[in-house]
Parts: structure tokens; sequence; C-alpha cells
């Protein structure tokens, strides 16, 4: 039995949390920047050592945050329809691969040169890889690029980058439970059938598994989709390969209308958990941590911006787009943000390195700033 | 006239072409019923010097302003010709109706006396669809009947 004076003070600490969320995003958007640093900057201010401490609605915010993860990730997967997703495997896994290349190598090397271990620097390479497809497709949208020629060449490395996740975070998960070399590439084999397997079953029948759980009604809708969505996250959760693949899984299966819909159903409810995710991931950490690891994030965001500017920049040419698109494209790479922190958090929640964490905030706070503006002033 | 198809993931599909004086134009068709008309730039061949945003609304209303209903001109022919035979085009709208249904599930011939005789789908036509073909949001289904007939197949098919 819940006392009354605890409702009352959950209700007014998430009442806060979430203004305060609301005014962040105001915020962000009356200067044009991405609302997740200034989300992660909240998270900060609320954290450890901090006057106002949230006590009474701690644990909600940490499952709110779990079912951000999942609400991200199932969004991630509704995104792009199967033929997006397969057209895109066989047009570009070069790109992809040199992508991966380019951009992952900084982090992993970072993490080990920071004296990491193997598998914290593995997440810290995963974390410079991650381009934020949210932030850039906000900000093309915005700055009236879609119809640019090189969008398109941009747009296919995202979807690239998002393939490339499904397997990293099995991946890492199987590693961070301190798996052998032969289970992780056991699981490296299982994430690619599931993943290839939920193509092809989507490709396939899409169309017949969206009618099941299609209906004209919005709250049947998401509810059936909700339940699906939460049943395969726990389920993948409990097998250890990620809550979050389960989810992304879910969304590429959906497909046609029901795709359609979900989106605009489930964006706003992704947003706001997505919102408790970011704070969470910043109350976690001890804001008098961040000052020893700027030099770390510094070098770290500026050689991972290059590399990521190099990736973007030859994949236009290779697409034969000017020099002014390639600029255009190799900025619109830089980004960093709501993945870089997912696999930020999967490292924290697993208490892996200290320092993770702090890196992590640091280095999107400088790419999603960065990035941001880059993308606005490069043309 | 060349016109180029790129997908944009996650936004639709762009198309593109250079008129005979010399212009770029381009639109990119949204997965819902919006519509960004193109127009590039001369000195950046990659950027648009403008992007007109348009709802399902507007770029219906374009497109019949630039004459492209070709259909609907010959639908008003064929009404002259046919004194009580109602013959409709009715546009299907995403999650509304019949849409992502079959036309065998609206039972619209049983229920109206009706017929769907034809589908149009992008550029194709498809003549004489069966019950278990499946409908779309954006398709145009060419229905056929008695004047109420009509109308009750054009409710069944949209709301």
């Amino acid at each position: 039995m819940v006392a009354v004076s605890s409702v009352s003070n959950i209700l007014i600490e998430l009442g806060a949390v979430l203004l305060l969320l609301g005014v962040c995003g105001r915020l962000a958007a009356r200067v044009g920047l991405p609302s997740i640093p200034l989300y992660l900057v909240a998270g900060l201010m609320l954290g450890e050592g901090s006057p106002v401490a949230l006590e009474a609605s701690s644990e909600f915010i940490r499952i709110g945050a779990d079912l951000g993860v999942v609400l991200l990730l199932l969004l991630l997967g509704l995104e792009y329809t199967p033929e997006e997703l397969s057209h895109g495997i066989r047009t570009n896994w070069l790109a992809g691969l040199i992508d991966f290349g380019a951009s992952f190598t900084p982090g992993f090397l970072g993490g080990l040169l920071l004296g990491w271990g193997t598998v914290a620097s593995i997440l810290l390479g995963g974390i410079t890889y991650i381009t934020s497809s949210g932030i850039v497709a906000k900000l093309l949208a915005d700055l009236e690029r879609l119809g640019n020629r090189e969008t398109s060449t941009v747009l296919s490395l995202l979807v690239m980058e998002d393939i490339v996740m499904a397997v990293f975070l099995p991946v890492a998960a199987v590693l961070i439970v301190g798996a052998s070399v032969v289970e992780a590439g056991l699981s490296v084999l299982l994430a690619l059938t599931v993943v290839a397997v939920a193509l092809f079953v989507s490709l396939r029948h899409g169309v017949r598994v969206s009618r099941l759980l299609d209906s004209t009604s919005p709250e049947l809708l998401l509810l059936t989709v909700l339940g699906t969505t939460f049943l395969a996250a726990g389920l993948a959760d409990k097998a250890k390969v990620s809550a979050a693949v389960g989810a992304f899984l879910i969304g590429v299966m959906l497909s046609g209308q029901i795709a359609e819909r979900g989106r605009e159903l489930l964006s706003p409810i992704r947003d706001v958990f997505g919102g408790l995710f970011f704070i969470f991931f910043g109350l976690q950490i001890d804001p008098g941590d961040l000052p020893p690891v700027v030099v770390p994030g510094l070098v770290l965001a500026a050689v991972s911006a290059v590399s990521k500017v190099s990736t973007g920049w030859w994949a236009a040419r290779h697409a034969g787009i000017g020099p002014r698109g390639r600029r255009r494209a190799a900025a619109a790479m830089i980004p960093r943000g709501e993945f870089s922190i997912v696999i930020a958090g999967i490292g924290t929640a697993a208490g892996l390195e200290s320092e993770l964490g702090p890196v992590a905030a640091c280095y999107v706070l400088i790419l999603a700033i960065g990035g941001s503006f880059a993308m606005r002033f490069v043309a | 006239m060349e016109l180029f198809e790129t997908p944009l993931p996650g936004v639709g599909v762009r198309y593109e072409f250079t008129s005979a004086a010399g212009d770029r134009l381009g639109v990119i068709v949204r997965r819902d019923a919006r519509r960004e008309v193109l127009v590039y730039d001369d000195r950046d061949p990659d950027a648009c010097r403008a992007t007109i945003p348009l709802n399902g609304e507007e770029a219906a209303t374009l497109v019949e302003l630039l004459g492209g209903t070709k259909v609907t001109e010959r639908v008003s022919d064929l009404r002259h010709e046919v004194e009580g035979l109602a013959i409709e085009w009715v546009t299907l709208e995403p999650g509304r109706g019949l849409t992502g249904r079959t036309i065998g599930d609206g039972r619209i011939r049983t229920e109206t006396g009706s017929s769907v005789v034809a589908i149009i789908r992008g550029e194709r036509s498809i003549p004489g669809p069966g019950p278990e073909f499946e409908l779309a949001a954006g398709d145009v289904a060419l229905v056929v009947g008695s004047i109420d007939g009509v109308q009750r197949a054009h409710r069944l098919l949209t709301s």
C-alpha cells in the first residue's frame, strides 16, 4: 500500500521533471538546437551533488528511462520500410563498412588509451560511430535540405548505421555479461540470423503480420503495438540480446499502414519517455566527474568529427555530388545523440567503467551542439 | 523527358527532371499525402533554390491546375454519354475506410450493387481487380453503378 504523501511527492517531482524537459525543449527550439543536449544538462543539474535531489520519483524515472530506450528503438525500426532496409544493405554495404571502420576505430582506440577494458572500449567505439539520425533528419527538414541531391546519400548512410546497430547492440550485450570469444561469435551469428529472419518475415509476410495487429481505433492500435513491443523487448532481454534489439525488430517487422499510423501515434510517447531517459542518464553522473574528462572528450570529438566528415565527403563524391553538396553531406554526418547515449546507458547500467558515462555525456554534448552548428553554417 | 527516381529512406521518394527550358525541378513524394515541390539552384546543382511543402489537398489542387487529371476529363465525357449510370473516382485515404483491406472485405457489390472496375495505383492501372485485391492509401478506385449505389460504395471505401 502506497502512502498518500509518497504519491503526492512522486507527482510533484515528476511534474517538475517533465516541466523542466518542456522548458529545455522550448529553449532549444528557440535557439535552433536539438533538445537532447539540454535534456542531458538538465539531468546533470538534478543529479548527484545538486541542491534539489529527486527521491520519491527516482524509481519511476528509472523505469521510464528503460521504456524510453525501448520506444526509441521501436520508432527507429518503424522509421524505415523493410524494402528501404534491404535496398540499403544491397547498395550501401561498402559505404557502411567504411563508415564503421572510420568512426568506430577512434572510440575503440580512445578507450584503450584511457586504460579501459576491451568491452568498455568497444562501447566507446559504438558511441563515436553512431550518428544521430534523430538530430540529422530534423535538421535536414528544418534547413529545407530534404530535396537536395546529397541528402539521399546522407540518409542511406544513416540507414546502414541503423542496421549495424541491430547487430552491434546484441553483441555488446553478450560481451558485457562476460562471454568467451566462441560465445560472442555464436551471438553474432544469432543476432545476424534474427535480423535476417525479421527482415525476411517483414518482406514476405509483413502485410499479414501488420494486418493481424492493425486496427482503425488508435487506442487498440497503441495497446497491441506497445504490448507486442514490450513483450518482445522483455523476452530479448531475458535471452541476453538486449531489450532494445527486440523492440527494433518489432519496428522493422511492422510495415505499411500500421507502421505509418504507429509512427504518428507513438512519436509523442517516445519523446516523453526518451526525455526521461536522457534525464536519467544525466542523473547518474556527478557533474564533478566532468572536468577531468573534458580533454579526452574534446579529442575524441575532434578526431571522430574528422572521420565522419571524411566519410560523408567521400560518399557524396562517390555519388557524383558537387563540392558544396559534399561539404553539406560531410557536416550532416557529425551530430551524435540519442543512440550514443543508449550505448553508454547499457554500459553504465552494467557498471562497466566509471568514466564511460561522463565521457559519453561530454562527447555527445560537444557533437550534438557542434554538429548542429556545422550543419547550419556549412552552406 | 527523363525522370530520375531516388529513394529517400525514412521520408519517401524524390523525382527530378530537367525541363526543356533548362530548369531542374523535383518533387518529394512523402509516404503520407504530403508533397514537396523543389526548384533546383543553377549555381549549385545539388541544392534547392526553393522548397515548397504542400499538404494533400494543396497538392491535388496544384495537379488539377497543371491539367494533370486527364482521367477526370475523360470521366466527365463519359458521364454525358451514359445517362443513369454513375461513375465515380474514389481516392483512398490513409487509415480510413477500406485502406489496407481487400475489396472483398468491404462486400461492396453485395451491399451497394455497384462494382470497383479498376484501380489506379501511382502510374499503373489495374483493370478488373478481384475481391482479394488489397487497397492501399492513395489508390484511386473507379466505381460504377447506380447513382445511389455509387454513393454508398464511396462511403464504404472512405469512412
